[in-house]
């Protein structure tokens, strides 16, 4: 089966800064896959995902989603596959001052009827979907308050239903669980781990703990200032590993 | 040197890239108008106080006209070189650069002057270091071994050093004396006059004696009085006035807002910087913001009591004209302040341009703007009080009709004291409500 997305020699400068943010960057994601992006802070993750859909312009490289050129698609073009491709943010990205089921139903965005979507409005089908969703991760007494009246790892959670709206192919998640306490964030790690598991859905998430890592994800890329330097299983970073990534004076923290 | 460039992962040569090169243009260029600036206040001063000994007949210099402009601008340019090599002057520190030399100390005294004197052969020396001796870099930085760094690049490399008392840093005493001399050249510029102030105090008293003692004869009786050139004469009462000038103001801001509300999104760097034709119409957007925004109602009000006639319509248009200009520039910086990251959420989610705006920019700034339109109807309510002063209509007619029959009116002045009085009334109450209302929405 064709990888779902393929990378190739992606490179990010930032011209203001000139700084070399991605450098070379050559990967596949297979279907169904739970692939763990880690490295230190800076070292390229958020780049990276954002390179994928384009809410960053890549300097240079070639992304292939579903065997469509990313880097190329025109602004229509772009759409659809954003439309595909889900995305969930360490700091959650909602919309504060909104409803939660706004902030739902703005997954939806990219299918829905442009007019109508103008008028805030949204077809009843739509709508149960946002509720059931919002069922899926547990919060749906929570549909009709404001999002900053809701707790962090409950924000999320939003994000979550937000992506699910999307149907997606894929899910990028940056940092999803940074911004939690840990009790919270296996949570959120397991609502993630059920769209892979059920809905087929391809994960890519970058993850600051290696635990978090090790626990959920299949596969693993490391990122060093903006270079790949490991590319496999969990099982198989050791402590030699583990230092090159994080540095030398780096040590490893337990998550559970 | 390379271990710098693998920290910040630089992709150029960081010394002479034009990200560290343009602050150093900048740099040199405020320094020059700073110097430049204190040149202007001593000349002023000269010819203020020693117009014989030092200034010629027309009040410049004694230097020939020629050339004399030619010595000045050159003066003040070594003025500003000197103080890029022996002192941290303003611009080095506006834009974060500090002089050092290869070990990131401060230089000697030796280095600064080489420094300041190869600077003299800028371009004919870097040209020529370059094609015999290979070597890239600007001349004086080459010979005195010194370098201007931006201070983000090397702010782990210099060492901490005990601060001096700021005013005896180059920088604060240039700042002391840019201070100094704006403040005695504009003193001598607006011809303050204390003794004008405090001697004729006497003059104004029956002014004062009469404001304070109103008359409000004509609050609901007509002024039958007042006419305007070329029109029917009209009759106002104080009441009539007041309200007229309120509602001016209500329109002026709500027909402003409406038109302010779209044109503030062209406005926003952050939604229309992604192409050249989106900074085309945000350059074209906010310049008439600050074109029409500089132009106070008053002139607006001129021009539409010539093009409609005088009234309450041209007040309003001229009040409102103000309005989408000022409040367009307080909505655009508030759409430039917003959260991004709902933004990049719904943009990731596959929405159009505009369902990113609509759903992730409106709800942000709906309180601001509210808050915004609410004060902007008190400035209205207050330009609306005398916009009538050059025709615009409603409560300032009185004013300028008082003004203009002093003499004729025995108690003119203690009817202006009526109508000052409302107007301080109505603007204040108004002034509380919306403040209260303000204060439940933000």
């Amino acid at each position: 089966m064709e990888p779902l997305l393929v990378v190739e020699h992606l490179t990010k400068i930032y011209q203001r800064g000139e700084i070399l943010a991605l450098d070379d960057v050559s990967f596949t994601v297979n279907r169904g896959e739970f692939l763990v992006l880690i490295g230190l802070s800076g070292s390229g993750k958020s780049t990276l995902l954002r390179c994928i859909n384009r809410l960053i312009e890549p300097t240079s490289g070639r992304i292939i989603f579903d065997g469509i050129d990313v880097t190329k698609a025109s602004p229509r073009e772009l759409r659809l596959i954003r439309r595909r491709m889900a995305m969930i943010f360490q700091n959650f990205n909602l919309v504060r001052r909104s409803l939660v089921m706004t902030n739902v139903l703005a997954g939806r965005l990219g299918y829905a009827n442009p007019w109508l979507s103008a008028l805030q409005k949204f077809p009843r089908s739509d709508i149960e979907m946002a509720m059931a969703n919002l069922k899926r991760v547990g919060i749906p007494e929570q549909a009709y308050k404001r999002a900053d009246e809701l707790s962090g790892g409950q924000q999320q959670r939003v994000g979550i239903a937000r992506a699910l709206m999307q149907k997606p192919d894929l899910l990028m998640a940056d940092e999803p669980v940074s911004a939690l306490d840990p009790a919270t964030s296996n949570s959120v790690m397991q609502y993630i781990e059920l769209m892979n598991k059920e809905d087929g859905v391809t994960v890519i998430t970058s993850l600051h703990f290696l635990s978090l890592a090790r626990r959920y994800g299949t596969r693993i890329l490391a990122l060093k200032d903006g270079k790949i330097v490991f590319e496999g299983l969990p099982a198989e970073i050791d402590e030699a590993k583990f230092k090159e990534i994080y540095g030398e004076e780096a040590e490893e923290v337990e998550i559970r | 040197m390379a271990k710098r460039q693998k920290k910040s992962r630089s992709v150029k040569d960081p010394l002479y890239s034009p990200r560290r090169i343009r602050p150093r243009i900048s740099a040199l260029l405020v320094d020059w108008m700073s110097w430049g600036y204190i040149a202007y206040c001593v000349v002023y001063l000269l010819n203020n106080y020693w117009y014989h000994r030092y200034v010629n007949y027309y009040g410049t210099l004694s230097l020939p006209d020629t050339w004399g402009w030619l010595v000045v601008i050159i003066a003040t340019l070594e003025l500003a070189a000197i103080s890029h090599a022996f002192g941290h002057s303003i611009g080095l520190s506006l834009f974060g650069l500090r002089l050092l030399d290869e070990e990131y100390r401060p230089p000697r005294f030796k280095q600064r002057l080489i420094r300041f004197l190869w600077w003299h052969l800028l371009p004919v020396g870097t040209i020529v270091g370059f094609v015999l001796k290979r070597q890239p870099g600007l001349f004086h930085d080459t010979r005195s071994k010194t370098r201007m760094y931006l201070i983000a690049d090397v702010k782990d490399q210099i060492p901490a050093t005990k601060p001096r008392k700021w005013y005896l840093t180059h920088r604060g005493a240039m700042i002391l004396a840019l201070i100094t001399a704006t403040f005695w050249v504009g003193w001598l510029v607006t011809e303050i006059n204390l003794g004008a102030f405090f001697g004729r105090m006497g003059r104004s008293a029956y002014i004062w004696k009469d404001l304070v003692t109103p008359s409000f004869a004509h609050f609901i009786v007509p002024e039958t009085k007042m006419t305007v050139i070329g029109a029917a004469p009209i009759e106002l009462t104080i009441l009539g006035g007041i309200i007229e000038s309120v509602f001016m103001a209500l329109l002026a801001t709500v027909i402003g807002a409406f038109f302010a509300f779209p044109l503030s999104f062209f406005g926003a760097r952050n939604i229309m910087g992604f192409s050249p034709l989106g900074w085309t119409i945000y350059g074209v957007t906010r310049g008439f913001f600050n074109i029409f925004r500089s132009i106070e109602s008053i002139l607006w009000a001129i021009i539409f009591a010539i093009w409609v006639g005088h009234g309450p319509f041209a007040g309003a248009l001229a009040l409102t004209i103000h309005t989408v200009a000022a409040l367009g520039k307080l909505y655009s910086e508030q759409v430039e302040g917003i959260d991004p990251g709902p933004l990049e959420a719904i943009a990731a989610t596959g929405a159009r341009r505009w369902q990113v705006i609509l759903y992730g920019v409106v709800p942000q700034i709906i309180p601001s703007y509210l808050a915004f339109t609410l004060y902007r109807w008190d400035i209205n309510v207050r330009m609306s009080t005398i916009i009538a002063i050059v025709g615009g209509g409603g409560i300032g007619r009185f004013l300028f009709f008082y003004k203009n029959s002093v003499g004729v009116i025995p108690d003119s002045w203690n009817q202006v004291g009526a109508v000052v009085i409302t107007i301080v009334a109505v603007v204040w109450s108004l002034d509380y409500i919306s403040g209260r209302i303000r204060e439940k929405i933000t």
